[in-house]
């Protein structure tokens, strides 16, 4: 797999601003890098030919997710510390290496970018076969991401909702409000 | 919790104000776009709604919170949740109730045509109102700061 010069800096500023998010000390520096992260993210979905999660991951990710925290971070009292960068404990980074190895272990088993038939068992699954072939047939839209999300896995879909309206009511519920607002 | 220890939230600023006046109606434009147009292209509720709801945190962003809040109908926003969650679901009934499986949109057919289409953007919209109330209805619950739990008495509920 080659990596072009944009895809390469991309994950270079994504891996950058992960790191900065877990190792800045100023949290409001820390969910910069985060927003930051979400955007770069966000791209790069775009470039893997998934728009929609990208634009999830711009919408949710880097914006309203960031508002919140500021908001959040409003409500608090943020302490004045010195130094730049949080001190590690050998412990944390060793874990979180493991971690990692871990994770990265399992990348080479994953089919090649643009890869196709036999050697991509997601593109040539029956299942997306199916989706690709009758997709408009059945429910009339062009994007079968679409149609997944609302006709063949439409019960699944009512599920996230409610789980979204159910996030607002229990935020209700918690901060003893009884309108948003 | 009393205004003046929101105030170093709020900046007034005629750039901001002017920016957002004008751009706020083209966002909200966007938002419907992505809603509508997501059975075509990408985009959906989810994405079309978080959109949509940003457009009350810029207005916040620009004439301050409180305004914000007070412009606010309180029954737009948790129409828009509850009604949501109802469409949603009262096109899924509604297919049992004509004698099919969950969501079987064809069975609308008989009433009108093209209706699979139809029926999916209306479950985007639904989706949408739900996610774009939910996430204007935390932005304002967080910057109204968690002083309200603290100062209600415990024996209220």
């Amino acid at each position: 797999m080659t990596l072009s010069l944009i895809e390469g800096l991309l994950l270079v500023f994504v891996l950058g601003c992960a790191i900065g998010a877990a190792v800045l000390r100023d949290v409001l520096a820390s969910l910069m890098a985060f927003a930051a992260y979400s955007l770069g993210i966000s791209i790069i979905w775009v470039m893997l030919e998934a728009p929609d999660v990208g634009l999830t991951e711009a919408a949710v990710g880097a914006g309203i997710m960031t508002i919140l925290f500021i908001l959040a971070l409003a409500n608090t009292v943020r302490p004045q510390e010195n130094g730049l960068f949080e001190s590690l404990s050998v412990r944390t980074v060793v874990l979180v290496g493991a971690f990692v190895v871990v994770m990265v272990a399992t990348v080479p088993s994953l089919p090649a970018i643009g890869a196709d038939g036999a050697a991509n068992p997601v593109v040539s699954g029956e299942v997306t076969q199916h989706y690709i072939d009758n997709a408009y047939a059945d429910t009339e839209v062009k994007n079968a991401v679409t149609a997944v999300l609302a006709a063949y896995r439409g019960f699944d879909t009512l599920g996230e909702a409610v789980v979204v309206f159910s996030a607002g009511v229990a935020a209700l519920t918690v901060l003893r409000q009884e309108v948003f607002a | 919790m009393s205004s003046d220890e929101r105030t170093g939230l709020y900046v007034e600023s005629t750039i901001i104000m002017t920016t957002v006046r004008v751009v706020a109606p083209f966002v909200l434009t966007f938002a419907l776009f992505v809603m509508f147009h997501g059975a075509n292209s990408p985009g959906g509720g989810f994405q079309g709604g978080v959109i949509a709801g940003s457009v009350v945190m810029m207005l916040a962003f620009a004439y301050g919170i409180d305004a914000a809040r007070e412009w606010l109908d309180v029954r737009v926003v948790a129409a828009l949740a509850s009604g949501g969650v109802l469409t949603f679901a009262a096109i899924g009934l509604g297919t049992i109730v004509l004698g099919g499986n969950f969501l079987e949109y064809h069975l609308y057919e008989q009433f009108i045509s093209h209706v699979v289409a139809y029926a999916i953007e209306l479950v985007e919209l639904a989706i949408g109102g739900i996610v774009a109330s939910v996430a204007i209805g935390l932005f304002f619950l967080l910057a109204a700061g968690f002083g309200h739990a603290v100062d209600a008495p415990e024996d209220e509920s």
